[in-house]
């Protein structure tokens, strides 16, 4: 985190949040007066070095803002009295998008499970189990022996049983007791019982058509601050209720080269892995893979590769209403990949 | 092939600025803390550069 101001005419603050950043490098790389430095993405992303990824030179910097229009993943911002460029309307702005469609959801939670950066709030109310059964079940205490065996036997863990006297005055003080809030009403206590004690009847079949079929509701919500677009979300998500926007098109290739010595060392290294904030690398069979439907290009595991194997060639981006014209030329820089 | 350290640009652990980040990153054993100085252990070097990358002092290079 920093933030620097510049007074005078205009009040310009620059602002970084470390939280967003994804170590891409696009910022230092755009930068017109190279004031901004990419940390050791590596050590810091092993938390073996605890700095942010970006450090600003103050005494560089012009307080352009284009570093801030440039970060595809929102970390940086430029106030001008007060009002974040982006805000502006004649700044370019990233058009991306990662939303969830309540009217697809179906609340399975797998989109909660799978996203790298814990992006997705999620909460769902599930129907009360009793309200899906039915039946009946009645224990006779006049014939129940207190041997447990229904107790011990009970899949759901719903018959309660005290039939250990802490004194001889409550010899005879035995209980037993069915928790209708977990009992399913199987039946497999009657089937046990030596004494034929419990009465039980299970009539959810014969009652099916009267038990109303579960509403299951829910809320689930990408925060937008924190997703870093890589979809995971949309890819896993089993009713396609999810749409995610990346920020480029393109391509991220290993290549290798044996007569160089260039060759990925797989699990002795994992850089590549360890700094991809989308998770969509993995080592198989010694290599370095990369799942392209889940990577973001952001060029994070290009920068960490000490063997300098990956090339990513990013064909289009979402960066939109660039009006200058140098601007133009910088931004477009960032097409031509790593 | 293994790698080197210029034992001249070294911080030798103690004024390395993270302490041997080196021996903290490798993690096939082929740099390890002998004597509170760093030693590298050529057998286990598997080549990944990754110390050469990462050395703050710049002092490790191929041997």
């Amino acid at each position: 985190m920093f933030k620097i101001e510049r007074g005078g005419e205009e009040h310009r603050k620059l602002s970084y949040n470390d939280a967003k950043c994804v170590g891409c490098g696009i910022c230092t790389d755009v930068c017109p007066t190279s004031s901004l430095r990419l940390g050791p993405l590596v050590p810091i992303a092993r938390g073996l070095i605890e700095m942010d990824l970006i450090s600003v030179n103050v005494d560089s910097c012009v307080f352009c803002g284009l570093c801030s229009v440039a970060c595809p993943f929102d970390s940086l911002s430029l106030e001008i009295n007060g009002e974040n460029i982006k805000d502006m309307g004649n700044y370019p702005f990233w058009d991306v998008e990662s939303k969830v469609d309540d009217e697809d959801c179906i609340y399975c939670g797998r989109c909660y499970s799978v996203c790298p950066r814990d992006s997705i709030l999620f909460e769902r109310n599930l129907p009360d189990p009793v309200s899906l059964i039915r039946g009946e079940i009645e224990i006779d205490k006049d014939k129940c022996i207190y041997c447990s065996f229904c107790a011990d036997l009970c899949p759901a863990e719903a018959i309660i049983i005290k039939n250990k006297p802490t004194s001889s005055v409550d010899l005879l003080n035995n209980t037993i007791e069915v928790d209708l809030s977990k009992c399913v009403q199987c039946g497999v206590c009657k089937r046990v019982c030596p004494e034929n004690a419990i009465k039980q009847i299970c009539s959810t079949c014969m009652l099916r058509e009267e038990i109303s079929i579960p509403e299951i509701t829910g809320e689930t919500f990408i925060v937008e601050d924190d997703c870093v677009n890589c979809s995971w979300c949309s890819e896993i998500c089993p009713v396609d209720a999810i749409s995610i926007t990346k920020p480029f098109e393109g391509k991220l290739e290993l290549i290798e080269n044996e007569a160089e010595e260039k060759i990925c060392k797989g699990e002795s290294c994992h850089a590549c892995q360890d700094v991809c904030p989308c998770n969509a690398v993995s080592i198989v069979d010694g290599k370095s893979v990369t799942n392209l439907d889940f990577c973001n290009l952001c060029g994070a595991c290009v920068t960490a590769c000490p063997q300098d194997l990956r090339v990513l060639t990013r064909t289009a981006m979402n960066l939109q209403n660039i009006n200058s014209e140098s601007w133009n030329e910088i931004l477009n820089t960032i097409l031509s990949g790593k | 092939m293994a790698v080197k350290i210029d034992s001249d640009v070294c911080g030798h652990i103690e004024n390395c600025p993270v302490q041997g980040l080196c021996i903290k990153l490798c993690e096939q054993g082929a740099i390890i803390e002998e004597d509170g100085d760093v030693k590298i252990v050529p057998e286990n070097c598997d080549d990944c550069d990754l110390c050469i990358q990462n050395c703050p002092n710049q002092a490790i290079s191929k041997a």
